[in-house]
Parts: structure tokens; sequence; C-alpha cells
């Protein structure tokens, strides 16, 4: 951990990766919000379009419409289920037939909205509207509960009759798949995956590229040109590439000659004396390691 | 640590005499260095502690009661605390390398320890905490993981300056 780059790349690696991390899934936690939000949007619409679909054959009491609109909603493939219930909570009509004349239970996370308190809530947000949970069958649902309101129309309609202070009527619930969310929302997260692997790669590379080209090169070049001076070989140039190198590389040439001059006049000095010159010391080769 | 004795059988003389509490001082400040290097470690391994109740939803837990939620007030918005999140990771980031840069001894681990805590408390308390719990983490992991890198890299260059000093002491 002591070379260049180990010590340039870790701490870079580590700062981008981590950043560009906690930005991808804070960007995945938006987004999947926000698809959410759009598709319970879109099922509340759906809930009012069936809602008014089914108002005519409500006037009419024409139950046998009613089942028949109720049955075919249900065999869409996306559909899971889609029933109505009245005020007391009794399924009136339902897409599955066993589900008829049960009571729900107004603990349940679609019902407890509104009837958590003891005055039950008549108007709600879409959000509030919508409950996610896995059904029996082990799919992801969005389910969406539509109240159906009390009108005049209702009120003095011949064929039944709804007192007028009752404010809801009784309440449509649909479930759709979420299966197809879940999909996109996968393969947005593998596509992230993907992009902070490239941008790892594309960080430590650059990083590492440029460093090696340069710091490392010019180095290990200096360094050669340190050992063959050390030798006496002064006469390759000093090595290029940033100022600083070649800065130091010409330092350690005019060193090394000057050193050689100092030889080569004490040499002349100790053979005119006729003293023995002693030989230099051979240095070691410790700018290799 | 006992003196050693002379090899050569000769009484040292008082300039080595004094040189025995630079040692021991010498030696003072390796075991600081070494502490202070494993302060990074700690604040990793606290941080996934508190993780690790953060994961399970802090479910051991008790549950805020109506009345401490109407002392406590609304939660602020799960967009807002995420932004605050990013804008918390992008500086802490960027004073980590400048400090690193600098080269100071001063470990800031504690500090970001409490924000972070304070991240997973927002999310709990905004009931959003399954859905952004993994963002906490990965920016807790990256600033505690590089603190402890600088805190480390320089406690390491700092030893080895040290420890070749006593090696000259002790020649």
């Amino acid at each position: 951990m002591r070379s260049i780059a180990a010590k340039a790349v870790v701490p870079v690696a580590v700062a981008v990766t981590g950043f560009v991390v906690v930005c991808c899934i804070l960007l995945y936690s938006f987004i999947k919000g926000d698809m959410l939000n759009s598709a319970i949007q879109r099922e509340v619409s759906l809930a009012g379009i069936i809602v008014k679909s089914t108002r005519y054959a409500m006037l009419h009491d024409d139950r046998e419409s009613l089942r028949n609109i109720i049955s075919n909603i249900g065999e869409q493939s996306e559909v899971e289920h889609s029933r109505i219930f009245n005020h007391s909570g009794l399924i009136v009509y339902s897409s599955d037939p066993e589900e008829v004349n049960q009571l729900v239970d107004k603990k349940n996370a679609g019902c407890v909205g509104c009837h958590e308190k003891e005055v039950p809530a008549t108007n709600l947000g879409p959000m509030e509207q919508a409950r996610r949970f896995a059904n029996e069958k082990g799919h992801h649902v969005v389910a969406i509960t539509a109240p159906i309101y009390n009108e005049p129309s209702c009120s003095t309609a011949e064929c039944h009759f709804h007192p007028a202070n009752l404010k809801v009527l009784g309440t449509l619930d649909i479930g759709l798949s979420a299966e197809p969310l879940r999909a996109t929302l996968a393969t947005l997260a593998w596509r992230m995956v993907v992009f902070c692997l490239m941008v790892l790669v594309l960080t430590v590379g650059g990083v590492c590229a440029l460093l090696r080209r340069n710091i490392l090169l010019p180095i290990t070049n200096l360094v050669a040109y340190a050992n063959a001076a050390t030798r006496g070989n002064t006469d390759a140039p000093p090595p290029g590439g940033i100022d600083e190198i070649e800065m130091l590389g010409q330092s350690l040439q005019s060193l090394a000659l000057r050193l050689e001059k100092k030889d080569r006049e004490l040499e002349a000095l100790r053979g005119r004396g006729g003293e023995p010159v002693p030989t230099r010391p051979t240095p070691p080769d410790t700018f290799a390691d | 640590m006992t003196e050693r004795s002379d090899p050569s059988g000769e009484q040292p003389t008082p300039s080595r005499l004094d040189r025995g509490p630079l040692r021991e001082e010498v030696r003072r400040e390796i075991r600081r260095l070494h502490q202070l290097s494993n302060r990074g470690l700690w604040g990793l391994a606290i941080f996934i502690l508190i993780s690790l109740g953060a994961q399970r939803n802090f479910n051991f837990l008790p549950t805020f009661s109506e009345g401490a939620r109407a002392v406590l007030g609304a939660a602020p918005p799960v967009k807002l605390i995420s932004i605050a999140l990013v804008v918390y990771s992008f500086s802490a980031l960027v004073l980590i390398l400048s400090r690193m840069m600098g080269g100071t001894e001063t470990y800031r681990g504690w500090a970001h320890l409490g924000y972070l805590s304070g991240f997973y408390f927002f999310y709990y308390y905004a009931e959003a905490l399954p859905d952004n719990f993994w963002a906490v983490f990965a920016a807790g992991a990256t600033i505690l993981s590089l603190e402890y890198y600088a805190i480390w890299s320089y406690c390491s260059e700092a030893i080895r300056t040290e420890k070749e000093l006593l090696g000259k002491l002790e020649d």
C-alpha cells in the first residue's frame, strides 16, 4: 500500500463508487415511488371508470348486468380481483363467486383507512385508497378501494331505496397485478448496477492510466537513470516526461558529472604524488528496489 | 521495558543514558498512533452494529406513541431527507479527501456516526427506513471507510518514521 498507484487509486475509487452507489439507490427509490404513484393514479382512474360504467345498472337495480360487468373485469389477465361490497361490508358482486355474501373484515388493510375511527371517513386521497400486498396465490397486488357515493338519483329511485343521509352506498375493490411494475423495477435496478460498475471501471482505469503515463513511467525511468549514474554511466540524457522529474533528472546528472570530475581530479593528484588511488566503493543498487 | 545491556561491557556514556526517556517517549507515541489508527475500525464496527438494528427497522425499540408524535411533529418529507443525505455524503467525501491531502491526524468518524444515525432516525420516523436503508448504509460505509483509510495511512506513515527514529536511538 506504499506505492503511488495504491495511494492515489484507493481513496478516489472508494469515494466515487460510494457516492455513485448512494445516488443510484436514492434515484432508484425516487423512481420506484414515482412509478408506484403513477400506477396508483391509473388504478384510481380505472376504478372511477368502472363505478361510472356500473351507475346505470345500479340505478335500475340490474343485478345481472352488474354481476356480468364485475365478472368480465375479473377475467382480464392483469386483474387479480374485483368486487363490490355494500356499506355493511357484505360482498355483493365479485369476480370470485365463492366470495359473494361473505363479510369483509373492517380491520383489513384496504378497510382500516376509513374504518380506523368510530365514525368512518368518507373521503380519502388516491394514495390512501391504495394498498399493496401479496395475495394467497403469492402474486403481488396493488389494490384500490373506491367508494360508491349516494346521489339524489339513488335515494329517490323507484326501484330500490337508499336513505338520503347515507353518504357511501358501497365500495368497489379492484386489485391489479404488480408483477409488470416489479419486472420494470428489477430491470432498472440491474441497469443501475451495470452503470455503477462502468463508473467504477472508468474511474479506477482512468486514474491508473493517467498515473502510469504521467507519474509511474517517468519515475521508473528516473530510477533507471539514477542507477546508471551511480555506476558511473552519465552519457545517457536525463529522463523527461513531467517538469519535476525532468528537473530531478538534470540535478542528478549534474551531481554525477561533478562527482566524476572530482574523482578524476583526485586520481590525477594522487597519481602525481605516487600514492595508490583508492577505488571508489561499489554503490548498492537500492534505487531499483 | 528493560534497558538492553551493552555487549561490549563498556560503561554507557552520559549521552547514551539520556536517550532512555527519549526512547520511551517514541514508544509512547507509537502506541498512541496505533490507538488512533484503531479508532477507524471502532467507528466502522459501531456503524455496522447500528445498521444491523436499522435493517430490522429498529423492531426491538418501542414504537412512537401518538403523544410522542404529537410532541415531535410531522416527519420531514422523505424526498427532503434523501436530498439532505446526498448533500451530506458529497460534502463529507470532499472534506475527507481534502483532509487526506493536508495530512492531518484528526479523526471525524464519531461525528459522522452521529449524522448517519440521525439519517436512520429520520427515515425511521418518516416510516421509510426499509426503502432507504441501503442508501444510508452505502453512504456510511463509504464515508467511514474513507475516514479509516485516511487515519490509517497517516498513522502508518507516522509509525514508520517513529520506528526509524527508535532504531537510530537504539543503535
